[in-house]
């Protein structure tokens, strides 16, 4: 019988392992967040605007009424929140026992910085290169240690670290746990589309990604929200996109992404409205703005957005850092020829790394690669007291991963009346 | 946008390419600050225009294409083409667009600016040549079916004097020229 006490172990620390685990907790139940990298957020984490409100990632209207945070609920629940065992730089090793009472060996990995006494000050970046900062809006809020840089900084830091968070010696364990229900919130990777040669990418810096893109217009980012050319740090004015690329190409992956119409044509508007001088060309087989999304669509047509229906033909880099992209025309029956400072790639989203295992592991359905559900009609049920949510599913937008994640935490609700 | 000449390879292609940077982008804001123009950006290529047209099967450029040339800023390519003259102005195009462009309008306003670069087709010039001389188009000059009525068989004929003077002063006037 299971327990309202029993845990539950959700992998993956993106925006639907988030939900899921602040959701599960304010249940009442216990839940181990499981996240290998050392801030949570996932590729949310520094997008800059998101559709379809263009607010902040972290501020859905249904979370604001949590007493205490402001407009960011999940920056405190995380590390606040008692019920939350939240476990950052770690991994799941092994995963035995049947359902209900599953073993799950954990690896965790060592605590370098402890996020309850950083400060985020800036005085050990300064000393030396192993320490970063992911992102202002990492969770936990702390600075980030890379044991592989080794600098005569390091120890320095240690020493001045006016709150002592910084412990050099620290080891990584290894533990087990038992949990009655596995939630996979293991998300997306978007693919470097290195292969994909018509494109180039790879072989110049101005050709880029759309997630690239994306860091390129966070104001918190590196170059602040300019839109800078990253062979010579110079603003560029003309920016090509091209969809489909590695998506709905059986030589890659048969399916469509979903999404990469709708983030591009968000970028599109960012960059014709909120930017000086800049124009955009799209390239695309289809605009596929589902639902109500339509409205990028006709507002960066409105914008002056240049689309134009058909495929990239050559592309060649100029003496100048530009490149000379023809396009062809299949609406005209043309070819056209454009100078173009940064070429964007909407590539497809993939399976993150790690997917396979985690099926073949615990004998779950594939669905192109993403986890699949064992009844179309109950999308987040994978197996027996095995859930997923979000992008481990499939390409998914932020509203769909937060449903998919109450969904998730209703069916396990509803198991433990 | 800039030129951009010299290439760091060969070229890929044996591809004769419209250059983007020699068309007239001011082109597309000029149709749409004329009168129907408005929604002219709102074109997402769908081709219902061309699907509805009864005579595009006929034309070079379809409807959707010129709207997709005006938008590219083919300038040229658009007011000396035929296809906006040869529009039978029936508008089937127009009712049936799905994001409400006012094609068959902006195609007048088409014929309007390249009628004032001097840019009609010789049977429409005549055409304007005849109205002015005449003050009409067609003399019509016996009809059979008047006897039928019991009206007299000849054709009073219209009062064209007035009309001829109004005309003088029009903008058709001034682009045609005419004998006067
Ligand atoms: C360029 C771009 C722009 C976008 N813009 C928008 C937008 O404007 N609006 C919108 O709604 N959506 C947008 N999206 C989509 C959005 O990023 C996703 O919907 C969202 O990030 C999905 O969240 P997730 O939690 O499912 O997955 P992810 O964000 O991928 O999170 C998965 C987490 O799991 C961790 N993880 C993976 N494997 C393991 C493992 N084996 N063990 C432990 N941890 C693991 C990862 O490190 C990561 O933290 C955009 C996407 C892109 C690429
Ligand atoms: S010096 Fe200490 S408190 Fe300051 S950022 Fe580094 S670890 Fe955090
Ligand atoms: S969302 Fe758009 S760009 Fe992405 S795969 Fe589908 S059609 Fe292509
Ligand atoms: S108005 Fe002209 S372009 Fe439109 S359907 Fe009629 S003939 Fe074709
Ligand atoms: S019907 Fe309207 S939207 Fe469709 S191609 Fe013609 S002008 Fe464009």
């Amino acid at each position: 019988m299971i327990k309202v006490s029993d845990p539950v172990l959700i992998i993956g620390a993106g925006v639907a392992g988030m939900t899921a685990a602040v959701e599960l907790a304010d249940s009442g139940i216990k839940t181990v967040l499981v996240e290998k990298l050392s801030t949570t957020g996932g590729n949310a984490l520094n997008l800059y605007k998101a559709f379809p409100t263009d607010d902040c990632f972290y501020c859905f209207e249904g979370n604001r009424w949590r007493p205490g945070i402001r407009k960011c609920f999940y920056r405190s629940a995380l590390t606040e929140q008692p019920n939350i065992d939240l476990r950052m730089n770690s991994q799941v090793e092994e995963i035995t026992g049947a359902a209900g009472k599953f073993s799950i060996k954990l690896d965790i990995g060592p605590q370098y910085v402890d996020p309850k006494k950083c400060t985020m000050c800036g005085l050990c970046i300064e000393k030396s290169k192993a320490f970063s900062l992911v992102s202002p809006q990492c969770q936990p809020q702390a600075v980030s240690f890379d044991p592989e840089i080794e600098d005569e900084g390091t120890a320095v830091a240690a020493e001045k670290c006016p709150t002592k968070a910084i412990n050099l010696e620290a080891k990584g364990t290894k533990i087990t746990i038992n949990v009655s229900d596995i939630i996979i919130a293991t998300g997306y990777h978007e693919m470097k589309p290195v292969n994909v040669d018509e494109y180039g990418y790879g072989t110049h810096p101005n050709i880029i990604t759309q997630l690239e893109l994306a860091q390129i217009l966070d104001p918190l980012g590196e170059t602040k929200g300019t839109l800078l050319k990253p062979s010579d740090g110079k603003p560029a004015k003309h920016v090509m996109m091209v969809q489909c690329v590695g998506s709905r190409d059986e030589n890659y992956y048969p399916y469509c992404s979903k999404i990469c119409c709708v983030y591009a044509l968000k970028h599109a508007a960012i960059l014709t409205q909120e930017r000086e001088g800049v124009d955009v060309s799209v390239v695309y087989m289809d605009i596929r703005t589902y639902d109500r999304h339509e409205k990028y669509y006709r507002d960066t047509r409105e914008a002056g957005v240049e689309f134009v229906r058909g495929r990239v033909a050559s592309i060649e880099p100029q003496k100048d850092d530009s490149l000379a992209i023809i396009v062809y025309d299949s609406l005209l029956d043309k070819y056209l020829k454009f100078s173009v400072d940064l070429f964007v790639l909407s590539s497809a989203l993939e399976p993150s790394p790690g997917s396979s295992q985690i099926i073949e592991s615990l004998g779950l359905k594939s669905a192109s690669g993403f986890i699949g559900a064992t009844n179309p009609e109950t999308e987040v049920v994978v197996g027996n007291r095995i859930y997923a949510c979000g992008s481990a599913l499939g390409p998914s937008e932020v509203p769909e991963s937060v449903t998919q994640a109450r969904a998730v935490v209703s069916k396990i609700l509803q198991n433990r009346k | 946008m800039t030129e951009t000449d010299e290439t760091t390879g060969p070229p890929v292609t044996l591809i004769d390419a419209i250059d983007m940077s020699k068309l007239d982008p001011k082109f597309r804001e000029k149709i749409k600050s004329m009168p129907n123009g408005e929604a002219l950006a709102a074109c997402f290529a769908c081709s219902t225009c061309t699907a509805a047209c009864p005579t595009a099967n006929m034309w070079k450029f379809k409807p959707h294409q010129l709207i997709r040339m005006i938008l590219l800023g083919m300038r040229e390519e658009v007011l000396s083409s035929n296809e906006i003259w040869l529009c039978l102005t029936c508008y089937e195009c127009q009712e049936r667009c799905p994001q409400k462009v006012r094609v068959t309008d902006i195609f007048f306003d088409c014929k309007n600016l390249a009628a004032e670069e001097g840019n009609i087709p010789a049977n429409v010039l005549a055409l304007a040549k005849e109205l002015l001389t005449k003050g009409q188009l067609y003399t019509v000059t016996a009809d059979w079916e008047r006897e039928d009525m019991g009206l007299e068989p000849e054709v009073p004929g219209l009062s064209v004097e007035a009309i001829k003077r109004i005309l003088k002063d029009t903008r058709t006037k001034k682009l045609v020229g005419g004998e006067e």
